[in-house]
C-alpha cells in the first residue's frame, strides 16, 4: 500500500524542553493506526503537529509526497479531519449545526448552503445512527452520541484522514465499542490516540507507541504489544494472552495485555515509566 | 430572501416579524416627545409638506435624525455584543469590556481641560481618540501576553486603570467641565445628526457585510479553538478581526452617543433564544432587536419625565441589571 503519510524525524521542543524527539513513521492508505503510551508520551503533540497547529516543531511532515507547510489551511482541512471534544460547547448548538461546520474547508465567503449541502448533512447524520437527531442541541446527547456527531461532521468534510484524540475517554463499554465499531466500517485511514491498549488491539491496523515524546515501537499489533516493552513504558508487570475477538465467529485472535500493580512499589506512585 | 436563505422554518417567521417591529418602531417613536405629532402629520410630512414650519423643524431635523441614531447605535452595539460573544465563546462578553467606555471617558476628560467651551464640538472625536488608545492598549498586552483568550481580563485591567486616571483628573479639575463629562458618559441621543446617523450605519454596515462573509468561520469558533483550526480557519487571525471591528464600531457609537451599557450583553442573551446561536441568525436578530430595543430606550427617556430628559445609559443599565438578575433567577430554578 502507497504511503498517504510520512513523518520524517519530527521534534517538538517548548522552551528548551523536548516534547518530540526525532519520531519517524508511515501511514499507508487505509491503516488505522493507534498511538498509545502513558499520559505526557507527546500522543496529543504529535497530533497537533500532524495537523500543522503548531508551529517551531522540526522535521518533516509529507502528505502525499508534499510538506504539510506547503498546503493551505483549507487544502489541510480537505485532507485532515479532527474528531476531539474536550470540553462541552457554551451555547446550545444543535446537532445540525455542529454537521454542517464540516461544510467550512469548501466554502467561500458569503457562500450559502446548497440543498446538495443539506442533503449531504442528513446523510452524514444517517450513517452515525443519527438521522432523527438533527434538531436536538448536542450538549443534551450522551458521550457516545455527542462523538458520532464530530464523526458525521468529518463525513461532511469529506476528509481523507480522520484524526481523533481520545475518542472513547469517558464514555461506558458500549459506547467506546459502539465508535470503535463505527470508525472502523468507514473504511477511511484513521489515525488517533487511544489509552486503552485493548480497545487499540482489537480495532487498530497498527500501533505507534511513545514514551516521553520518544518512538518506542511502530509495529503491527501483534508485535506492538510486547509485554516486556510495556511493563518498561508504563512502570507496571505486565502479561499477555490472546482472546477471539468474538466467541462465536471465526476471526482471527486478537492479543490482550493486562496490568498488575507492582508489589515491590507502592502501586499508587509507579516508578519504572520515569 | 437571499439573506435568510440560511436561516429555516420557524426562523424565517422570526425575522420577518422583527422586520415589522422594527418599521413599527421607527414610525410610531417619532410620534413621541413635548410637542405632540401624530402620525397623520408625519404621513403628510413623508408625502407632501408638513403642516407648519415647526412640524419640519421637529420630524426633520430632531425626531428622525434621534430615532434613526437611535435604530443603528442600538444594532451596532447588539451586534458588537453577539460577535465577542460568540468569538470568546463568552456569554458575558461585553464590547465595554475591552475599556472602550472608560478609554471615551479619559479622552472626553482630557478634552474638557484643553479645549476652550468653543471647541467643544471636537468632544466626540476626542472620546473616539480615547477609545482607541484603550483598545490599542488592551489588544497591545493580550500579544505581548500571548494569550488572546485573556483580552477580556485585559480589558477589564485597563477599564479600571484608565478609569482611575479620568477620575484623577476630573477630581481636580473645574467642576462645570466634570458636569459636562460625566453626563455625556450616561449616554445621551439629544444632540446626534442626520451626520451621526450616516457615520454609524456605515460602521454596522461594515459590521454586517464582515460578519456575512466569515459567518462560517465564526460558528466553528463554537466548538473550540481546535476544532477551527482543523476545519482552516486561522484562529487568531480571524479573533484579531472581529475584535478590532468591534471595538470600531463600538468607539464611533460611544464617541456620538456617550456610555450605553448592557445593550451589547442583553441583547444576544434574548436573541439566542428566538433563533438559536449559530453567527447568521443571531446577528440579524441581534441587529433588529437591539436597533427597536434602544429605539424605544430613548422613546423613554424623552417621554418618562415631562421636565427633564433621563440620560439613555442610566435606562439601559438599570433594564440591563434587572434582566440579569432574572436570568440569574431562572438559571437557579432550572438548573
Amino acid at each position: 500500500m502507497s504511503n498517504l503519510l510520512t513523518l520524517d524525524a519530527v521534534s517538538w521542543t517548548v522552551e528548551k524542553q523536548a516534547i518530540l524527539s526525532n519520531i519517524s513513521f508511515n501511514v499507508a492508505q487505509g491503516d488505522i493506526l493507534g498511538i498509545i503510551g502513558p499520559n505526557g508520551a507527546g500522543k496529543t503533540s504529535l497530533l497537533k503537529c500532524l495537523l500543522n497547529q503548531t508551529k517551531n516543531w522540526q522535521g518533516g511532515i509529507k502528505l502525499k509526497n508534499k510538506s504539510i507547510s506547503h498546503y493551505k489551511p483549507h487544502e489541510l482541512a480537505q485532507t485532515f479531519a479532527l474528531v476531539v471534544q474536550k470540553s462541552p460547547p457554551i451555547f446550545e448548538l444543535k446537532v445540525y449545526d455542529v454537521v454542517r461546520m464540516g461544510l467550512l474547508p469548501y466554502k467561500a465567503l458569503f457562500a450559502r448552503d446548497t440543498d446538495i449541502d443539506k442533503k449531504e448533512i442528513m446523510l452524514a447524520l444517517e450513517k452515525v445512527g443519527l438521522a432523527t437527531s438533527e434538531n436536538k442541541f448536542f450538549n443534551t446527547l450522551s458521550g457516545g452520541e455527542q462523538q458520532r456527531v464530530l464523526i458525521a461532521k468529518a463525513l461532511v468534510q469529506k476528509a481523507k484522514i480522520l484524526v481523533l484524540d481520545e475518542p472513547t475517554n469517558h464514555l461506558d463499554i458500549f459506547y467506546q465499542h459502539q465508535i470503535l465499531q463505527l470508525v472502523k466500517a468507514l473504511n477511511i485511514t484513521v489515525i488517533m490516540t487511544i489509552h486503552d491498549l485493548n480497545l487499540a488491539a482489537q480495532y487498530c491496523t497498527r500501533l505507534v507507541l511513545l514514551n516521553k515524546g520518544r518512538l518506542v515501537s511502530d509495529n503491527t499489533v501483534d508485535k506492538a504489544l510486547n509485554p516486556e516493552t510495556l511493563s518498561k513504558v508504563f512502570g507496571l508487570p505486565c502479561f499477555r494472552d490472546n482472546v477471539q475477538q468474538f466467541p462465536d465467529s471465526k476471526l482471527a485472535e486478537v492479543p490482550r495485555v493486562h496490568f498488575y500493580p507492582n508489589s515491590n512499589t507502592d502501586s499508587s506512585l509507579p516508578t519504572g515509566k520515569n | 430572501m437571499n439573506l435568510f436563505r440560511n436561516i429555516k422554518g420557524r426562523n424565517s417567521w422570526v425575522f420577518f416579524g422583527l422586520l415589522l417591529l422594527t418599521v413599527f418602531s421607527i414610525t410610531t417613536a417619532i410620534t413621541f416627545g413635548p410637542a405632540k405629532i401624530t402620525s397623520l402629520d408625519i404621513l403628510q410630512c413623508v408625502v407632501s409638506e408638513c403642516a407648519t414650519p415647526m412640524h419640519d423643524m421637529v420630524i426633520w431635523q430632531i425626531r428622525v435624525p434621534r430615532v434613526l441614531v437611535g435604530l443603528v447605535a442600538g444594532m451596532g452595539l447588539a451586534c458588537a455584543g453577539a460577535i465577542l460573544q460568540n468569538v470568546t465563546r463568552n456569554p458575558l462578553a461585553d464590547p465595554y469590556l475591552f475599556g472602550i467606555i472608560s478609554g471615551a471617558g479619559l479622552g472626553a476628560t482630557i478634552a474638557t481641560l484643553v479645549l476652550s467651551e468653543e471647541q467643544m464640538l471636537a468632544l466626540p472625536l476626542a472620546a473616539f481618540l480615547g477609545a482607541l488608545f484603550s483598545v490599542i492598549i488592551v489588544f497591545g498586552i493580550a500579544t505581548l501576553l500571548r494569550n488572546m483568550n485573556h483580552l477580556l481580563l485585559t480589558g477589564v485591567a485597563v477599564s479600571f486603570m484608565l478609569g482611575s486616571i479620568s477620575h484623577f483628573i476630573l477630581y481636580l479639575g473645574d467642576p462645570f467641565a466634570t458636569n459636562r463629562v460625566i453626563f455625556w458618559l450616561m449616554g445621551s441621543l439629544t444632540r446626534v445628526e442626520m451626520f451621526h446617523f450616516y457615520l454609524i450605519s456605515a460602521m454596522v454596515v461594515i459590521t454586517l457585510i464582515t460578519i456575512f462573509a466569515l459567518h462560517r468561520q465564526i460558528d466553528a469558533l463554537l466548538l473550540g479553538d481546535e476544532s477551527a483550526a482543523s476545519l482552516g480557519v486561522n484562529v487568531d487571525k480571524l479573533r484579531i478581526i472581529l475584535l478590532a471591528l468591534c471595538a470600531a464600531v463600538t468607539a464611533t457609537i460611544v464617541a456620538y452617543c456617550g456610555g450605553i451599557g448592557f445593550v451589547g450583553l442583553m441583547i444576544p442573551h434574548i436573541v439566542r433564544q428566538l433563533v438559536g446561536v449559530t453567527t447568521m441568525p443571531l446577528i440579524v436578530g441581534s441587529a433588529l432587536v437591539g436597533g427597536c430595543f434602544l429605539v424605544w430606550v430613548d422613546v423613554l427617556a424623552r417621554s418618562a419625565l415631562s421636565t427633564v430628559e433621563i440620560p439613555i445609559g442610566i435606562i439601559t443599565s438599570a433594564i440591563g441589571s434587572i434582566f440579569f438578575l432574572a436570568i440569574m433567577y431562572r438559571t437557579r430554578k432550572t438548573g
